[in-house]
């Protein structure tokens, strides 16, 4: 019996010390079981390109930056709560984030990386660069309009431990905008290139539009500099329309489908707040626009009502299919912002041409809008009728519903002409975005200290 | 059910009845201590009889028994005495002191047994009767007020809902800082419960334990309690065993049933005076309440108008007599009910033992639909394989099903549609159309009718949990032996989440399938030498060794938009979206517990353990964590014990534990691309994501890995004090601890503009510091009447030393505002906000300057310095004191437990003003002059206020001008206040929503009957009524304040709209057979 027992102690001892054994510390404690096995080390620039593009049409011209400004362009009317509030001219840091942090990690950053790949020795591919180059310009003169300075030079570079980058002026800013479409241009020229573009769903990979924004784009930030430079804004803008887009087929738009709504269709199913403003649905009214009814749908008695500024009245239209609906493309340049700039450059250059420039501009808007060319309309209330630049900026502020543009427009020609709310927060609109909480409290040794009424650089 | 439950209380009754055959005699005697000295309330008792008696002050008693029967003496901290009744009719006694009364075994870390006597540091255990009365499904609520140094929040009083515990504050910044719980032996996954700020409130894993089965649970609190556990030590341990079989002499069967009733408890008071609408008009639909007054509406009968059954609102006398009321939005809670019946039988031999057991749960919740069920079975059981080596096995399987309700910030949930309704809607007359819409008082936009979120969206969850160990016990010699221990924590969660094609969080319909599975894995050996090296010097040397793994993967499905209304199916949408993640690591570790002890007196202690952990970089896997420990019993130094002291301890102990990085934080990644606006989106905030165009796209991960991390730290040191009195019936227990956290491991926010949102570091430090005490009182005790009385207080200070560099604040939940943070040198987990303008003296601002845009006589916001710190949620103190008194058969304990000091965030009545439905919001009346001015003829005198603060305003460059001179101007928060800077919509600061969150409240309350030996068939038993939260008193105005908008997340303080908490009253029965 005795024996037996120290029989089964030697055998438990045995099998509990090969188990000790067998599992040794360094098997258990393998290095590879902390890889991730559900994320990728690497991707293709095709499989990054998309995601930059969707979050630059939900985020760039989405929600946190197109519908507090259109508030204040009285395109919308802020009826309820935070929007409400935006409407006082009334925002602050916290509300920033959301428009500004996406540019830098989501659009920027990626874009910077497909900028890198496009440059691997062996695949060389100049396309995927220049795609890259207009996107990232797209992205930074947005948001240099919004935002004034903003970091670039030393941005995106976390991986190599600037965790917190200094700010260049907008100035500089313009200077790399301008920069880094002329690299596109000759980059998207460039006729040794390995991997195509692939994974583009603004123009699938059609080099000859992706040309073609890039200089429409150029042309977007040369008119802006009109105040600062003058003629030469006109001249350089006219240069670059001369290369840039033809026709509303070459629209820069990002797409949006029922699993992907357009951002302004979500808050207004989600959240509901706005309203269409009163002041563009009267300049609608006047002239029986046929974008009307894209623009705005009709309220429960059957009329297109504006809800008065500050007015609060829910019973408004709502925003229409055109700027909301829920397969509603989001509009990054269009051809007709080209033209109104086109026609603004040569009627202040006091060329010939901007009559013709205008009257494209409208008939590309109306195309557009209603997909029809409501020829009789144009004849009746646009053609021939001799351009100013007040008729001008009103149709490009029209045109640009839903667009960052009217904000940018306004602070650069004082056009349209709009009445500050009654219970507003400060003397006049809102002339930039504040900096993001983030930056305050993550970059406070470089974000620049300025209020809701401090120019940005090209308004100065 | 019922017919059986009477049925068993009058046979119960029947059996009550108690005939006794006996030839008794009178018995009579003195009881004395060891030094002669005469025993006052010594209980004697007649050994299988209720016949009993006490000592008198002198030490006399009498008592009637028959020769032949036993008389059993006792008293604490003396031995138990037994003396058989012989011919003669004098019995004295003389006890014998105890020294083992005094030695409470408790269990510490890596399942090492050990004499409270001689421990170095703080342990306190829960009684486990205690916990098994309370009606909480969740064992963790049960702990709540049972000890100090714990800090327990539960979510909201919905069944399932989760609960938060930590001890002794927090060591973590953005990681758990929740402790470890063990199980026999058996380190379990306690996670989920966190829910963020909308979505629905689930459970925490701690809800899968049958509170029935907990045998014992002693809770491990600072670093030298749990420093065996090396990288999961730093937040404490609850180490729970559970019921066995051993000691018992014969078969044991328990029966244990209980009903309860949840009610709701506090809810915002409304106002009940004006309509719907804007402006003093009527408007359906409107968003608000500052329309009319409903005395003055009626209805017009119209019933093309569908929102209202009665047609729209007009003013009296045009319409048809029928007239507008007021309709109470509370109604819409219900009773919950809950059913709970546990079963279990045991035994055991020389040669082993079991205990099986069941339980069965089911629970509904306040709110409509809600409702939780548990059904658990569990075999213990062990046997003698030879006479030194014992094989055991433990083995629980749990099943927790529950369907959650839409919460929180969410046009879902079901607060903020209800608490938003117009006072003049009536929610309850329908709230779906015959085509399917919705009939909410948005006219169909807006919020959902709490009716439809509660019958037509339904989070369901299920989760089927296999936890299971073995171990095995070799006593190779009187010295030496060996426990092999290893066993897993297998669990399946699977949910889906539904919505009805109209709700408003998704108007096209909604469906989320998840499925997950978790795995924890843990081998510990053990052997352990032990030398009585002289009569008075011991010692025990333990070596032992570690393995762990932990791994969870999740698959995820949705589809928005359904095609075929109310079939909930993956592929009815067009819509779909699906993700997947791991998490996996596995750690290793060999340790050393070496313990001596000299003369019952002085008790030494050293622990030591080195970990390898698979989640940190290959030059950094390994850290060594030690511990040394001191109690000295001084009350054994010569003659110091006496009557009055009878025993004392001093205690002395320091460690270091630790933590490490969650698995991959070394490396970066892509990931699938998806974002939000902060505005729209799933329950993720997600707006945006892929396939998009029939593509599929990666982001490279916002959070930046990092290959240089290392092992945190933390450094615990504990001194304290065990002091008993009277022969042990006062015992105080005094314990101050600090804790200094460094190299804590966290996500570091950085600006944006370096192209990421976080860069993983060894970045922070944190320091908890504080007192406990815990006084055990036996003032009472004679025959029949017991009066023990246990209190515990705790303050703590946990402040925030440093962040990383640059970085003086970090996020850790909440909104855009008001958010909590981590922010340096503030207690963790500040409310950060938006303030008033003040003066330099801190005075709030009333603006004087009729020339800007802010109001007269009113304060204003100061955006321009955005947000500050605005309040904390933790207590300045805790105390709670559960008072048992017995007489006879019956008992009666409550706890009382008392929070002082913290605020929450009241977020629901900020928003509440802005709708015009808050009950400030009354006393709007007001009228003015043409020029601006309040007629304060016509406005009610009753409805001026002087809001508090100083005049002043804001200057040109936006600097402060203050007066110094106290506001007197009277104002009305009217409509325009409200809805501007009287609510947080209107763009009104955060601290203006921040209340005090004290509370005393009844916790719990058990009143119980304990039935005594019932013939052959029934060994005892328990009637009980058992209370929990009967009555609370707070100054907070809305719901209880012991709630979190995001459930178990290190960000409390937050309510927005959080469902509401219960009062329970439950009814039991506990049968032994």
């Amino acid at each position: 019996m005795k024996k037996n027992r120290n029989i089964t102690y030697k055998g438990l001892v045995l099998i509990l010390s090969v188990f000790v054994l067998t599992i040794s510390c360094e098997k258990w404690n393998d290095s590879d079981i902390n890889i991730d096995p559900d994320k990728p080390s690497d991707v293709s620039m095709s499989l990054i390109l998309p995601g930059v593009q969707q979050s630059m049409g939900f985020n760039l011209v989405g929600n946190n930056t197109v519908r507090t400004n259109n508030i204040w362009m009285q395109i919308f009317e802020g009826v309820d709560r935070q929007s409400f509030t935006e409407g006082r001219y009334q925002i602050t840091a916290a509300d920033t984030g959301n428009g500004f942090e996406p540019m830098y990690t989501e659009m920027m950053m990626n874009l910077g990386i497909i900028i890198d790949k496009a440059n691997d020795e062996g695949v060389e591919s100049p396309h995927f660069e220049g795609v890259a180059e207009v996107l990232m310009a797209t992205t930074l003169g947005i948001g240099t309009d919004l935002f004034g300075d903003m970091p670039y030079t030393e941005a995106f570079k976390g991986g190599e431990l600037i965790y917190s980058p200094v700010y260049d002026t907008q100035e500089s800013l313009y200077g790399t905008v301008n920069t880094l479409l002329n690299q596109a241009i000759v980059n998207l020229n460039n006729a040794t290139n390995v991997i195509d573009v692939e994974g583009d769903v603004i123009y699938d990979g059609d080099i000859d539009k992706w040309i073609k924004a890039a200089n429409s784009i150029k042309a977007r930030h040369a008119i802006q500099l009109s105040a600062k430079n003058g003629n030469a804004a006109y001249t350089a803008a006219l240069a670059a329309v001369a290369n840039g887009f033809t026709s509303n087929d070459d629209d820069m738009l990002v797409p949006w489908e029922e699993a992907n709504k357009n951002p302004i269709y979500q808050f207004m199913d989600e959240r509901t707040d706005i309203r269409m403003g009163a002041y563009l649905i009267d300049l609608l009214l006047a002239t029986d626009d046929p974008r009307l009814p894209f623009y705005a749908e009709k309220d429960d008695d059957g009329n297109y009502i504006g809800s008065a500024l500050r007015a609060q009245n829910a019973k408004a239209s709502h925003p229409g299919s055109n700027l909301a609906g829920s397969d509603a493309p989001t509009k990054l340049m269009t051809f007709s912002e080209l033209k109104f700039i086109e026609a603004e450059a040569r009627l202040g250059l006091g060329q010939a041409g901007a009559q013709e420039a205008y009257e494209e501009a409208v008939a590309a808007s109306v195309l557009r809008v209603t997909g029809d060319a409501n020829t009789a309309w144009l004849d009746a209330n646009i053609n021939g009728d001799p351009v100013t630049l007040a008729k001008l900026m009103i149709q490009k502020y029209i045109d640009g519903a839903a667009t960052n543009q009217p904000y940018a427009d306004y602070r650069r020609t004082g056009l349209p002409t709009l009445t500050l709310a009654s219970d507003a927060v400060l003397s006049e609109i809102p002339l930039r975005f504040p900096y993001p909480q983030s930056e305050l409290d993550y970059n406070s040794q470089n974000v620049p200290s300025v209020t809701l009424l401090t120019k940005v650089w090209w308004d100065q | 059910m019922k017919t059986n439950l009477s049925g068993i209380l009058t046979l119960l009754l029947a059996f009550v009845v108690h005939i006794s055959f006996a030839q008794e005699k009178t018995i009579s005697g003195m009881v004395s201590d060891q030094s002669g000295l005469p025993l006052p309330g010594v209980n004697i008792v007649v050994v299988g009889t209720t016949n009993g008696t006490q000592t008198d002050f002198d030490g006399n008693y009498t008592i009637k028994a028959s020769e032949g029967q036993t008389l059993l003496f006792t008293y604490i901290g003396q031995k138990e005495t037994r003396k058989k009744v012989g011919a003669g009719n004098s019995i004295n006694v003389q006890m014998e002191d105890d020294a083992q009364a005094l030695d409470e075994v408790v269990v510490t870390a890596v399942g090492i047994t050990r004499s409270q006597k001689g421990l170095g540091y703080n342990v306190q255990t829960v009684e486990a009767e205690a916990i098994s009365v309370k009606p909480n499904a969740d064992l963790v609520n049960s702990l709540s007020g049972a000890t100090s140094g714990v800090q327990i929040v539960s979510a909201s009083g919905e069944a399932g809902a989760s609960t938060f515990i930590t001890i002794r504050g927090s060591s973590s910044i953005t990681g758990n800082n929740q402790p470890l719980f063990i199980v026999n032996g058996q380190p379990i996954d306690t996670g989920g419960g966190d829910s963020g700020t909308g979505g629905v409130n689930t459970s925490n894993r701690t809800i899968d334990i049958n509170p029935d089965d907990i045998a014992s649970l002693s809770v491990l609190k600072g670093g030298a309690a749990t420093a065996l556990y090396g990288v999961r030590a730093a937040n404490g341990a609850i180490i729970i065993t559970t019921k066995s079989g051993k000691n018992l002499t014969e078969r044991r069967i328990e029966f244990h049933t209980s009903i309860g009733v949840d009610v709701v408890s506090h809810l915002p008071a409304r106002q009940k005076k004006y309509a719907q609408g804007q402006n003093g008009a009527w408007i359906g639909g409107n968003a608000d309440s500052w329309g009319p007054e409903i005395s003055s509406l009626e209805y017009d009968g119209d019933t093309s108008y569908r929102w209202d059954p009665n047609g729209s609102l007009v003013p009296k006398g045009t319409g048809n007599g029928t007239p507008a009321q007021y309709y109470d939005p509370y109604d819409f809670f219900e009773n919950g009910y809950q059913l709970n019946n546990r079963f279990s039988i045991s035994n055991g031999t020389e040669q082993g033992d079991y205990y099986f057991s069941m339980s069965n749960l089911e629970q509904t919740g306040i709110i409509p639909n809600n409702t939780y069920g548990r059904t658990t079975v569990r075999l213990n059981g062990s046997t003698k394989i030879s006479d030194k080596i014992t094989f055991g096995a433990n083995m629980a399987y749990t099943n927790s099903r529950s369907v959650q309700i839409q919460k929180g910030s969410n046009v879902s949930g079901i607060m903020l549609g209800l608490l938003r309704t117009a006072a003049s809607f009536d929610n309850s007359a329908g709230y779906e159309f015959a085509d399917g819409t919705q009939r909410n008082y948005r006219n169909g936009g807006g919020y959902d009718n709490p009716y439809w979120t509660a019958n037509n969206i339904a989070y369901e969850e299920d989760v089927n949990r296999f936890t299971g160990n073995i171990n095995l016990n070799v006593q190779f010699t009187d010295e030496l032996s060996l426990v092999y221990n290893t066993g897993i924590d297998w669990y399946n969660t699977k949910y889906t989440d539904k919505f009805k094609i109209g709700s408003r969080a998704q108007t096209g319909g909604y469906l989320g399938e998840y499925m997950d599975f978790n795995s924890v894995f843990n081998s510990d050996i053990l052997l352990t030498y032990r030398k009585d090296i002289s009569d008075k010097f011991n010692m025990s040397a333990t070596i032992g060794n570690n393995f762990f793994s932990d791994y969870n993967k999740y698959l995820f499905g949705d589809a928005t938009g359904l095609e075929i209304p109310d079939f909930y199916q993956l592929n009815n949408s067009s819509a779909n979206t699906t993700s997947t993640a791991t998490a996996n690591y596995r750690t290793s570790a060999v340790f050393a517990d070496l313990q001596f002890s000299y003369d019952d007196m002085i008790f030494l202690g050293f622990t030591g353990r080195n970990d390898w952990a698979t989640t940190m970089p290959q030059q950094n896997k390994s850290a060594f964590y030690p511990s040394a420990s001191l109690g000295f019993v001084f009350s054994e130094i010569g003659d110091l014990k006496s009557d009055f002291f009878s025993f004392g301890k001093l205690r002395a102990s320091a460690a270091r534990t630790a933590n490490i990085a969650p698995a991959y934080s070394t490396s970066n990644y892509y990931e699938a691309a998806d974002g939000g606006d902060g505005w729209t989106g799933d329950d993720n905030g997600i707006s945006y994501r892929f396939p998009y165009q029939g593509q599929t796209a990666f982001f490279v991960d916002d959070d930046l890995g990092n290959a240089d991390l290392k092992h945190e730290t933390q450094d615990t040191w504990e001194v304290g004090a065990d002091l008993r009195f009277f022969k042990s019936r006062l015992g105080v227990d005094f314990t101050y601890f600090k804790n200094v956290n460094t190299d804590l491991l966290m996500p570091v926010p950085i600006a944006a503009t370096s192209g990421f949102n976080s860069v993983f570091l060894n970045a922070a430090s944190m320091e908890a510091k504080g007192i406990e005490i815990s006084v055990n009182a036996t003032p009472i005790r004679t025959e029949n009447f017991t009066w023990d009385l246990v209190a515990n207080y705790t303050q703590f200070t946990n402040i925030v030393t440093a962040l990383a560099d640059g970085v003086d604040n970090v996020f850790l939940g909440g909104f855009t505002v008001p958010q909590v943070r981590a922010v340096v040198g503030e207690e963790y987990r500040s409310i950060f906000g938006e303030d008033w303008y003040r003066d330099a003296n801190g005075n709030v601002l009333i603006n004087d300057d009729p020339t800007d845009s802010f109001r007269d006589g009113y304060p204003m916001n100061n955006t321009a310095q955005g947000l500050v710190p605005i309040g904390n949620f933790n207590p300045d103190w805790t105390a709670n004191i559960t008072n048992s008194i017995s007489y006879k058969n019956l008992s009666l304990s409550f706890l009382i437990d008392i929070k002082k000091g913290g605020v929450m965030y009241n977020g629901t009545a900020f928003a509440m003003n802005k709708f015009g439905v808050s009950k400030r919001t009354e006393k709007r009346e007001v009228y003015y002059n043409t020029d601006g001015s309040i007629n304060f003829d016509t406005t009610p005198a009753e409805n001026l206020v002087v809001m508090d603060g100083v005049y002043g305003h804001v200057g040109a460059d936006g600097e402060v001008v203050s007066s110094g001179v106290a506001n007197v101007t009277p104002v009305v928060q009217d409509q325009e206040w409200f809805q501007g800077q009287g609510s947080n919509f209107g763009g009104g600061p955060s601290i203006a929503a921040m209340e005090p969150a004290d509370w005393v409240r009844l916790r719990d309350l058990t009143f119980a009957y304990n039935l005594p030996e019932i013939g052959d068939v029934i060994k005892g038993g328990q009637i009980y009524f058992s209370g929990r939260n009967l009555w609370i008193d707070t100054p907070y105005s809305g719901i209880d304040p012991e709630t979190n908008l995001g459930g178990a997340t290190n960000a409390q303080g937050m309510d927005y709209f959080n469902s509401p908490g219960t009062r329970s009253y439950t009814l039991g029965l506990k049968l032994t057979f």
